[in-house]
């Protein structure tokens, strides 16, 4: 069967298997299970069956009803969910043969068959697993064909070993599940007899610690050795090589590498377990430990706790409270943010941004002109080269040159200015250069 | 008999671990042997550092469970009393540390058990009313799912001070120094008489009911900030209230 966790659980999702055993139905597989054992017998004819079940059910419920039917319908019960089969497939002919499942012995063995680890039952199963492994070595040494490592090396390593260190890690969950019960068991003696049962209690702590001791012991000692001897099937399947053997042969080594994998892993667990539980028992046993010295010991008439009891209800006693040191942490000065501006509220403006348009007289620019041309001969300018200097020096030089162009056609439209025949060019600032009039009005008269 | 580990109090300083006993020390941390290394760092140094908690107004207190701490006996160091919720679940705790069921699992208990034990010794009305003492007429379900809160805070702030552990998926683990909480009930003294006494060594402060303990010297906001910081609100209001204002008998 697959070992791929979602192949098992798609498997069981569609077979839908279920178990529902009431006590009446547990006891009657735990009856047959017993009466197979006492009679050395392997399989009950119906009429046993249902004898068995009577007398289950006279030591269950003595003033119980009559039997015929439960018996059958338990049968059923049973049949339905496999814990009991048919055996002599003979159909409707007779009356059937049936036997308890390999599922149904489980179950009982695990109700009635202790099955803790102990370190006899330890050291007889690592023994013989080493000698089982010192046999598979010893095959894999000599192994020529594909059936020697199938049949020498692989099939044991996963039969044999495999069972053995089954059996190993089955006896593991026993001893568990006996720590469990044992420290259930420590309280409940601490909790009836307090003072009385320290011995009992201490007594017992120590010898589950020797137990698991020895148990890691045995585990780590011969955990080791199986290792050693399983590198050595690896070093033997290695050490063959690729053209010695046929596709055949290689197949049943790499089926064999694959087992002694599976192996190993399987040691890896068990002894992994050791460490573990000393590890998880050595801090429950230092607790049970501290608990007999600080309390029970301290306290042999358990006082304490029936008084603590009343502290608490406010029974005996004043409130109080304990005081603990607190002293504040060191204050460490964090360097100085400065913390950003506030930014103004937003606001929705009072009146509107825009202004209604006006009408307003058009600037005329050659009026403007006219003016100031006008200005400067009223205040004495003699030549054009006068009047254009006054006009054109604080304009950039970019615009003198049209502005002296201006300024001439205006003073030509303002007065008669005169111009000889020969018309001096005079030079103006920025590199310009004009005729030079002479405007009348003035003493010295020039002409453009 | 081994020689001491540390001749002087230039050594004890120097050690990696001082710097973390001292601030653990100093915030009212109870150091067991659970702590293996702190544990051991004072059992060695203890001389040396009894003497140097001394010069502070402070006694380093070793009892015989196994566990030091330190008792601020002047206000040269700041120091603070448990609040009633932290007193009530403290002594709930102590009541399940000597209780021999929770030996079963390494005294290891969840917090359903600590507040079924809790309700099983007070009743859960009496529990709820200590709980929110100043609530008049609350909502049944409203007051019961503000004390598991309080609980639960209130296993945090004494985890903080090692008197438990806490573990994962709720789980707490109690430690040694829970018997601080039985100090009056222990003894064959009278509870009154054992009280006394404890009080005059500064041990413990008597308070009334209704009546918050709280620091003996004004603590520095952030001097538990990193144990308030994840507090809800409703807790945490509580908490800082309990510790706004110091009784009488403090001062």
């Amino acid at each position: 069967m697959t070992t791929d966790p979602n192949r098992v659980l798609a498997y069981l999702a569609r077979e839908r298997p279920s178990l529902e055993l009431s006590t009446v139905d547990l006891c009657f597989v735990a009856a047959l299970h017993l009466r197979a054992n006492v009679t050395s017998t392997s399989s009950f004819q119906e009429d046993q069956l249902v004898d068995v079940f009577e007398e289950v059910v006279r030591v269950l419920e003595p003033t119980g009803e009559p039997q015929g039917k439960r018996a059958s319908a338990a049968i059923r019960r049973l049949r339905e969910q496999r814990l009991l089969a048919r055996v002599d497939g003979a159909g409707v002919v007779r009356a059937g043969e049936f036997a308890l499942t390999r599922l149904a012995a489980a179950i009982v063995e695990f109700f009635l068959e202790e099955e803790s680890l102990t370190r006899e039952t330890l050291a007889v199963l690592m023994r013989t697993l080493l000698t089982s492994l010192a046999d598979i070595a010893a095959a894999a040494a000599s192994a020529q064909t594909p059936e020697d490592w199938r049949l020498g090396v692989a099939t044991p390593l996963r039969v044999i070993i495999g069972d053995l260190a089954g059996g190993v890690e089955r006896r593991q969950r026993g001893f568990d599940l006996h720590q469990v019960e044992l420290q259930k068991e420590i309280g409940a003696l601490l909790g009836a007899e307090w003072f009385g049962a320290i011995e009992r209690s201490q007594a017992l702590l120590e010898t589950t610690s020797a137990t698991l001791r020895e148990l890691n012991q045995v585990l780590m000692k011969d955990t080791q050795e199986a290792h050693a001897r399983l590198q050595d099937v690896l070093d033997r399947a290695a050490a063959v090589e690729p053209g010695e053997v046929d596709d055949g042969a290689r197949e049943g080594i790499a089926e064999a590498e694959s087992a002694v994998k599976e192996a190993g892993d399987q040691l890896d667990r068990i002894a992994a377990w050791g460490s573990a539980r000393q590890r998880a028992w050595s801090d429950h046993y230092q607790y049970v430990h501290r608990y007999l010295r600080d309390v029970v010991r301290l306290d042999p008439s358990r006082m304490l706790t029936q008084r603590l009891r009343d502290q608490l209800t406010g029974k005996s006693g004043r409130p109080f409270a304990l005081t603990i040191a607190a002293a504040p942490a060191i204050r460490l000065l964090r360097p100085l943010v400065t913390p950003p501006e506030e930014r103004p509220p937003v606001r929705r403006p009072r009146k509107e941004r825009e202004a209604e348009p006006a009408v307003v007289a058009a600037l005329d620019a050659q009026a403007v002109l006219t003016e100031k041309v006008r200005a400067a001969l009223s205040e004495g300018a003699s030549t054009l080269r006068d009047v254009t200097d006054r006009l054109t020096s604080n304009l950039p030089e970019s615009e003198r040159f049209l502005a002296a162009g201006r300024v001439a056609e205006t003073v030509a439209a303002l007065c008669r200015p005169d111009a000889g025949a020969e018309r001096p060019w005079v030079p103006l600032s920025a590199g310009i250069a004009i005729e030079e009039w002479s405007v009348p009005g003035s003493g010295k008269g020039s002409a453009a | 008999m081994s020689a001491p580990r540390y001749d002087r109090l230039e050594d004890v300083v120097l050690d990696d671990l001082f710097p973390e006993v001292d601030l653990a020390l100093r915030r009212g941390r109870h150091v067991d042997r659970d702590d293996a290394d702190l544990y051991a760092f004072i059992t060695d140094a203890q001389d040396q550092l009894e003497a140097f908690f001394r010069r502070y107004g402070c006694e380093l207190v070793h009892r015989s469970e196994g566990y030091f701490y330190l008792l601020p006996t002047s206000d040269r160091l700041g120091r603070r009393h448990l609040s009633s919720t932290e007193m009530l679940v403290g002594q709930a705790l102590t009541l399940l540390y000597l209780d021999p069921t929770t030996t079963e699992n390494g005294g290891v208990i969840s917090r359903e058990q600590l507040l079924s034990h809790l309700a099983g010794v007070m009743g859960t009305d009496a529990l709820v009313r200590a709980m929110s003492p100043k609530r008049k007429k609350v909502d049944q379900r409203v007051a019961e799912e503000a004390t598991r809160t309080k609980v639960a805070e209130a296993v945090r702030r004494l985890a903080s001070l090692g008197f438990v552990e806490l573990l994962e998926d709720g789980a707490t683990r109690l430690r040694p120094a829970l018997m601080r909480f039985a100090e009056p009930v222990r003894g064959t003294a009278a509870p009154e008489a054992a009280l006394e006494r404890l009080v005059a060594s500064g041990e413990v402060v008597l308070t009334d009911d209704g009546d918050e303990p709280g620091e003996a010297n004004d603590l520095d906001d952030s001097s538990e900030g990193d144990e308030r910081g994840d507090l809800d609100d409703s807790s945490e209001g509580d908490e800082r209230g309990d510790l706004a204002e110091e009784p009488e008998e403090a001062r």
